[in-house]
Parts: C-alpha cells; structure tokens; sequence
C-alpha cells in the first residue's frame, strides 16, 4: 500500500469542503458542457433542498470533466436568492454549492468517485446524484431519493419512471431482467443517471478496488448498485415521474453497450460467489407509484434495424464463433437470412446470446471491447422482435413481454452457471 | 437636584462618566428589586438588599442597574400594571431607601435605569378607577372606551394565551375599554392632552431624584387608528419625540430606551432624526443568535444584521440573550419559530405565548463553552450589552412555575439557608429558589464562583473588563468578514485607528478558516484576553484554527 500518492482531489476542492464542513444532505451533480441547462437544474435542486430538507446541511458538489461553456461558473453562481421569491422558499442555513474540475477528459467514473470521496470527507448522511441531462427533473425528485435514506434507514434508492414502451430498451431488454436473474433483487433501473444513497454504502464503495481498471470508471454506477446488492444493503425503488426523452444516436449504442454491459459482465467474476447462490428473485420495495409505460406512438427505423443485425451477423463470423455456441450461432445466422415479415429473434435465444457473451467476457481470448462491440448488431436485432412484438401493445402486455423476458432469464441461469464453470 | 446637571461623583466611589453618549460604552445589569436580595427577611428582595449587593455588581463590571417596575401595583403581571407612578412598592422598601439605592450606586459608578410603563395602568390605578365611574367623570377620557367590541379590528392580540379579545367589558361603566395586553392593563387615551402631560410628570418625578434613564415598555401601541394595526403610527411617534424634547431640554444626559418588539426597519423610526429614543432593543437578533448557534451557520446572524438599518450617530442598540420575558419569537419567520421551539423547547411548557420561558445556561445546556460563545457575541457585536441577572453565574430555571414567574426566582448568593437570598421561611419567599441538582443554588452561586478563578462568574468579570477597556465595541463600526467557512461568525470593529478583529466559531467542532485581511497588511494581531501576538497579517489569506464554539478578540496593532 502506498502512503503517500497522487490524490485525485485538488487542493482547491480540499479548501472548499473544509469550508462546508459536515452535511447532512450531499448532491452530486457531474457535468461537462452543460452550460444550456445547468442553471435550471441547480435551482430545482436548490427548490428541492428548501422543500424537503429546510433544516438540514446541505452541499451541492459539482465534479465536472472540463466544460469549455462555463458550467461550474454557473453552477456555483446560482444563487438561493433566485429561488426564494418565486417559491417563497427560505433557507435557515447557509446552502453551498461547490465545484470542482478532475484532470482528465470527461467520465462519469472519475465525477462519481470525486463526489464519493466529497461525501466521505463531509460524513454525508444522505446523498443524490443528479443527472446534468435530466431537463424535466423536479424539485420533488430530491425528497424522492432521499428521504428513504434519511428518514428510513435504506443505503440505496434507485428511480422508477413514467418511460415510453421503446425507450429505455437496453434496461428492458438486457440490464433488468439479466441483474434480476443473476442477482435476485428486482430493480427497474440498476443504472441511472440519477439515485441516492447513504453515506455509509458511499464509504463502503469508495474503499472497493473498482477504480483503477483503465475503465475511468465506466458504468461504475452500475456496479455500486451491484455492490449495493452483494453487500446486502437496504435498497429501494422510489417513483420520479416522466422521464424526458433523450435523443440518441445509432452511434450511441456501442458507448452505452460499453458503460452498462461492459460494467456488468465485469462484476460478475468478482460478484460470482453471490450471484451463483440465487434462486428466483425478489421484488424491490418501492415508494410512490410503480414505474409506468408510455404508449404514444413514435417514428423507429425497424427496417434499418434489421439490416443491421443481418450484417453484423455476417461480418462478425469469426468474432462470433470465439464467443458463442455453435448451435447459437447456427440458429442467429438462421434468423438473420429470413425477410422482414418472418424475422423473429426470440427470447431464448436473445437469453442464451447475452449468457454466451458474458461467459466468454471473462475468457478474455478476444479483446473485451471487441466483445462488446459484436454484441451491438444482436441487441439490434433483439430490439427489432421487442418492437414489433409491442407495436401494438397495451402497456400491460409491455409489461407482461417483459416480465416474461425476465423469466427466461431466470430459467436459463443454469446454462450460464453452466458456461461458467466449463469454462474454469 | 436640579435637572440637567450631571451627577457627580460620590463618596468613595468612582465618577460618573459626563459623556452625554455614556450608553453606548455601558454594560447593563437587569435586575427585579423582589429578586435581587431580601434585607428585612419578609422573604422578597428589597431596596437595601438590592444596596447590600452593589458591591458584588461593581465587582462584576456592569456599569448600569436596570430595574424592572417597583411601583404599586397588584402584581398581576410582575409590576408592569402599575398602580400608582409616583411611589414604591411596599414590599420593596420605601421612597426613601430607593434615594438611597441610588446614590450609593452612583456612587460606584453605576448608572440606575428604572422601567416605567406609558402604554397602559393596572385596572386598580386611581385613574382608571375614576374613569370607570361615570360616563362624566373628568378623568373618563384618559382610557379608551366604546359601546362596542368592534373597532380596531386591524390590531392583533398579543398575548394569544390568555386574551381572546383587545376590547373588554366593564361591569361598572357598561362599557368596552381597550387593552392591548392583559385585560386588567387597561390603554392610557394619548389622544387626551391631559394624559401626556401627566405621564411626563411622573417621568419628571424620577428624574429629579437622579434616576439616569428609563426603559419605557410597550411604546409601539400608545395611540390607535381605525384602520391600521394600531402599531408604530406616526401618532405614537409624535407623543414619544415631545417626551424626548423635555427630557433633553430639563434633564441632558439622561436616556430613553424604547421595548418595541418590532423588525429592524419598523423600530428604525423609534430613533427619529436623534430626537426620539436613545436606544431601542434590537430583538429580532437575539433569537437568531440562539438559531445561528443551533443551526453551527452564521447566516441568521449576518442576515439581520444586513437588515438593520442604519441608526443617527447618538444612537445605540441595545443588545441581550435573555431578560425577564420569554424568548420572543415574535420577530422570527413560522420556520424559523418552529425549529426554535424544536431545538429549545422540546417540552411544550417550556413554551409561553410566542416564545420559551427559559434561562440562558438550560437554553444552551448547561454548556459552558456555549454559554461563553453568546456572551463573546454579545458583548462584541454593535450595540450595549444588557446581563440578565443570574446569567452571570449560569442560573437555572423552574419551567413548573407559571407565566414567565420560571426565570425570575431568587438570586443565588450561597448554598446556605434560601441561598443566601433571605433570611426569611423558604415558606415565605415570593417564589421558590431552584434547588435540583444541577442549577439549585447548592452547586450553582455567587459565593462557590467567586472563590474559583476559572467560574463562570470570574470569567464574566473579564470579558467584561476587556470590553470595557476599549470603547470600539460600544461606538466602532462593523464589517463583516463572509469566509468561505459559514460556521465562522468574523467580523472587524473599528473606532478611529483602533480595529478590533472577532472572530466566533459557530460549531460544536473544530473549525479551519482563512480570513482575506489584506486591508490590514502588516498588523499584527493580539489576541485580547492574553494579550499574546498572533502572526503578522500578510498577502495570503489568514489561516486561524478554533476549537469547538471558541471565539477570539484580537486588538489589530500596527507596529
């Protein structure tokens, strides 16, 4: 162990969390370039902290990854002044918001870890994390989150949502039903931009050697929930209301892959032990409604979707067969030569996939980013059946088709527990 | 004596200061004569007993007695329904040894500043008798009466607890007569000339005999208007500024201190151009002194003080933790009273009217490094610094005895018989001594802390020799110091060339601060109760360490 290293905080964050002192409320608000919407967001935030938390302690820590825009600036300018004759909102105590910039480009990770060790230092009792995106949060989401931590004694709360059918489709159709099966514990949003916990789950987290993997720290919000989990700390859902909807690239997909897969499949050797003895799963306690499904319709590009799919099928050949059975990889270049009309992925097949790619994650005989990158045109092509099985759905049979995915997920945990250990 | 010549010194004591400003360097002692010290051991403290104690007070440092009404009255709101203007209370002596009391403290010294209440008489004052009468009686017009209930809705009720009503009906007269407080206090009419001039009389009584100030109670609600809430109005004003203008033509020197529990900005006009009141207490800071150190966050301390406005030169505030009433939270916003009652009184019999009935060492639990925080505020921030009596020793309170009767119990002198208050049956005394375990007059008083140099008492004696050794704290400016540590209270004092640095940390825990005192480069800093030096102040910021609700005086030298 080295006594003396590098640390990540600089001295100037050092001096201004001197200054704040001990909180009881921490919001951590990562950034970087988000000068159009930060300021809105700082004064729902401070409107939420006066609402739900006029008495307490309370620090806002902006870790950002080197805005060119002005976002610290404005995030520390934001004044509770601003707040207060509109809302006629009054704050007993002084409330600060502090920011600070890390060193190197823009990761969640590296903001995540800065806003932990800002929590440990300051012995937060309740913390949030905020999402610099989220352009409809509310003033209500702050007391959401937190006040299970604050009041009842849960380490973790992570968000449900008022989501459309087609949004969210990587959670829908890989995260929640694969963390439900491997870790028995139903949580709708294992990663979110958005969740609170406890000082304490924060402090247990940081001291994890989950930092130093090259990752910058990918997706480490996942594996926090994960942790949280493993660790047998209180979680729980708690209802926010609508989430936005955020205009996504099909370029996007690979990075997010990346963030909540790659995070994913890499704690599952190291959370094996736990994951390998459940059974079945359990439902998460929620406060406030359950989360909701949006039917309006919306414009998709199925056709390019599957085309996708065909191609990567065909092009990634040799990648796929390091990584997946033979009979699997029979069965999706089946699929893939079949018309529109015919083309189903099914949810057995989608299951055994994901089960045959986090299995081979850990071989490490390709590279791990490679992995991750072939499993784009699949997903594609998964997302493809999901849309045209709901097309038409009420948003119970949504539910339903999801919870039957969910189901296969479970029932199919053998064979990964299977691949597992041929592969040792 | 003739008004308007200075009291001079005399015998062996020390010279009354001839400054006509001498308020604003004083340190004010309230105390009740019935609490102080009983002589004739009929079990309530008296003018002699009060005598007895000057030296004990002079010991202390205070340079003023302020003492609550002893004038006839049927004692059903302690003295402040007064039944007569122009005599003592029995109980507590004669017309005679109060002379006498004051003398002698003019002797040491001490200034004598006693209480008279304009505003309202006891429903037994002669007057009010008369008025009652008959609708003819001359004296009739000298109280406000009506047919009905109804007029002067806008006014609110101030003591919710007991009164449904400001109007009450008179049996005798058949009539309502107006009250602004307790029923049995009936309104004095200041629309009747004859009124005002009567109670200029009864000021003019006192000050011929030498008294040097007054506090005059409940100034804000002299007059009424259809229509208003019956509070500040101009009216009010005019009354008070004519007051002023004898006092200062017949009696220069002497002073008015106005209880108006109002918002800076609403008592701003108490102290007109200079020409109206001396002083005024500044309520509305006290409570948030108590929050600012609950809260461990200086910003309800800064916030009103930003508020307050500028007062004329010859004016003072006049600044205090706790007195005789209840901690008022009438000035305080309905959060702020609800974490107030919260953090201080969790039992709801702690609680009177808008406010807690407690003493200051139980409001801030018996801890002495707090205890010692407020009164380094107090004494620091601008205004005169009034002690309560009995605060000095860090007296209890008994929240079982009603009104606000919990913190007016007999001062504690020794552990022996009463506490050395009297001599009388404890049967007998006007109220009983507090006696458990932690604040009874066995473990906490006067004799036990004299006799231990690091007491609270002895402690108090310095703080406030060191206050009195400059006059910045009394007359200096402020300006605040804002660093980026909110539980750090800094500010700087200056009065001419001399600046005084204070610097009060807020919290429970040991605090870092860097103070920006680049405007005083190149002074050094003494800290002013060990008169040790500090570090030079240069270019950086200055990096002070303080301990739990420790606070610093330093003096700025430049050498």
């Amino acid at each position: 162990m080295k006594l003396a290293e590098e640390s990540y905080l600089t001295d100037d964050f050092l001096r201004q969390l001197i200054n704040v002192g001990e909180v009881d409320i921490l919001v951590g608000l990562p950034t970087h370039n988000n000068a159009k919407t930060i300021g809105s967001i700082v004064h729902t935030i401070q409107s939420g902290i006066l609402r739900g938390f006029p008495r307490e302690r309370a620090v806002i820590i902006n870790a950002d990854g080197g805005s060119r825009d002005g976002t610290p600036e404005l995030v520390t300018g934001v004044s509770i002044d601003d707040v207060r004759p509109a809302s006629n909102l009054y704050a007993l105590r002084t409330l600060h918001s502090i920011s600070t910039k890390y060193a190197n480009s823009p990761a969640s990770g590296v903001a995540f870890r800065t806003i932990l060790a800002a929590a440990e230092l300051l012995r937060a009792k309740a913390c949030v994390v905020m999402s610099p995106e989220s352009a409809n949060i509310e003033p209500e989401w702050l007391s959401q989150l937190l006040r299970p931590i604050y009041r009842d004694g849960f380490d973790l709360v992570t968000p449900t949502y008022r989501r459309h059918k087609f949004e969210g489709l990587l959670i829908t159709n890989l995260l929640y039903p694969m963390t439900r099966a491997l870790y028995g514990l139903r949580i709708r949003e294992a990663y979110s931009l958005e969740f609170g916990f406890s000082g304490r789950l924060g402090s247990q987290f940081l001291g994890q050697n989950v930092w130093n993997d090259g990752t910058d720290g990918a997706g480490v919000e996942l594996r926090f929930t994960l942790a949280a989990i493993t660790g047998r700390y209180r979680i729980c859902q708690s209802f926010l209301g609508e989430k936005e909807h955020i205009e996504r690239r099909a370029a996007d997909l690979v990075p997010a892959l990346r963030q909540i897969v790659g995070a994913l499949f890499s704690a599952l050797e190291p959370d094996f032990p736990v994951w390998s003895a459940v059974a079945g799963s359990q439902p998460a306690p929620t406060t406030g409604a359950d989360q909701e499904v949006l039917l309006a319709p919306v414009r998709v590009n199925r056709k390019r979707l599957r085309e996708m799919f065909s191609t990567g099928v065909a092009e990634l050949e040799s990648v796929f067969q390091s990584i997946l059975s033979p009979s699997t990889l029979a069965e999706l270049q089946r699929i893939a030569r079949l018309g529109e009309e015919e083309f189903h992925y099914p949810a057995e097949l989608w299951v055994r996939t994901v089960y045959e790619f986090a299995a081979s994650y850990q071989k490490s005989v390709i590279s791990r980013d490679h992995i991750i990158q072939a499993l784009a045109p699949l997903f594609r092509g998964r997302v493809f059946t999901f849309l045209m099985e709901n097309r038409n759905a009420s948003a119970d049979d949504v539910e339903n088709n999801i919870e039957g995915l969910c189901l296969e997920f479970e029932r199919l945990k053998p064979y990964l527990l299977q691949l597992w250990k041929s592969r040792e | 004596m003739q008004g308007g010549t200075e009291i001079g010194p005399g015998g062996n004591g020390l010279p009354l200061n001839r400054d006509v400003l001498w308020y604003k360097d004083a340190i004010i002692y309230q105390v009740h004569v019935r609490t102080f010290h009983d002589s004739n051991g009929d079990g309530i403290g008296d003018f002699r007993g009060l005598e007895e104690k000057l030296d004990y007070l002079q010991e202390l440092g205070i340079s003023a007695i302020w003492l609550m009404p002893f004038f006839p009255s049927p004692l059903r709101d302690d003295g402040y329904d007064i039944a007569d203007y122009n005599a003592v209370h029995s109980s507590y002596g004669t017309l005679e040894d109060f002379r006498k009391l004051l003398g002698s403290a003019h002797d040491r010294g001490i200034r004598v500043i006693i209480e008279t209440v304009l505003n309202h008489t006891s429903d037994q004052h002669p007057w009010f008798q008369e008025s009652r009468s008959s609708q003819d009686n001359p004296r009739r017009d000298w109280y406000v009466w009506s047919d009905t209930d109804t007029r002067y809705k806008g006014a609110r009720i101030i003591f919710l607890d007991t009164e449904t009503s400001n109007w009450a009906w008179d049996p005798i007269s058949k009539s309502f007569y107006w009250h602004r407080f307790f029923s049995h206090q009936p309104d004095l009419n200041y629309d009747n000339p004859a009124v005002r001039e009567q109670m200029w009389n009864v000021m003019k009584f006192w000050l011929e005999m030498g008294v040097d100030a007054f506090r005059l109670d409940a100034v804000p609600y002299l007059v009424e208007r259809e229509g208003t809430n019956c509070e500040n109005l101009p009216e009010t004003h005019d009354v008070l500024k004519e007051l002023r203008r004898k006092l200062d033509e017949k009696f220069p020197g002497r002073m008015l201190l106005a209880e108006a529990n109002q918002w800076p900005a609403d008592l701003r006009p108490y102290f007109g151009d200079g020409d109206e009141f001396h002083m005024a207490f500044h309520f509305p800071l006290m409570p948030r002194m108590f929050m600012g150190l609950k809260l461990e966050d200086r910003k309800p301390i800064t916030e009103i003080l930003q508020q307050t406005p500028e007062i004329p030169s010859s004016c003072q505030w006049s600044l205090f933790l706790r007195n005789h009433d209840e901690l008022t939270l009438e000035m305080v916003t309905d959060m702020e009273r609800d974490y107030m009652y919260d953090a201080y009184a969790e039992s709801k019999t702690m609680r009177l009217n808008l406010g807690i009935r407690r003493r200051l060492a139980p409001l801030l639990d018996n801890d002495r490094r707090r205890i010692e925080l407020m009164n380094g505020m107090l004494m620091s921030l601008p205004g005169t610094p009034i002690v309560y009596y009995g605060d000095e020793i860090g007296m209890g309170d008994n929240i079982n005895l009603g009104d606000r009767n919990g913190v007016r119990t007999p001062m504690q002198w020794n552990g022996g018989w009463n506490g050395g208050f009297s001599t009388a049956d404890p049967e007998r005394l006007y109220a009983p001594l507090i006696q458990d375990p932690v604040y009874g007059y066995p473990a906490v008083n006067v004799l036990s802390q004299r006799g231990s140099e690091h007491s609270l008492l002895c402690w108090m004696q310095r703080i406030i020799t060191v206050r009195r050794s400059t006059g910045v704290f009394g007359r200096g400016s402020i300006e605040f110091l804002y660093p980026a540590n909110h539980r750090i209270l800094a500010y700087v004092r200056r009065l001419g060339n001399e600046a005084v640095l204070v610097v009060n940390n807020l919290s429970s825990t040991a605090q870092a601060v860097e103070l920006d005192l680049r405007r005083y480069k190149g002074n050094i800093l003494i800290e002013m109760f060990g008169k040790n030096m500090f570090p030079r102040v240069g270019d950086l910021p200055y990096l002070l360490t303080m301990g739990p609700y420790q606070f610093y005086w330093f003096r700025l030298r430049r050498i």
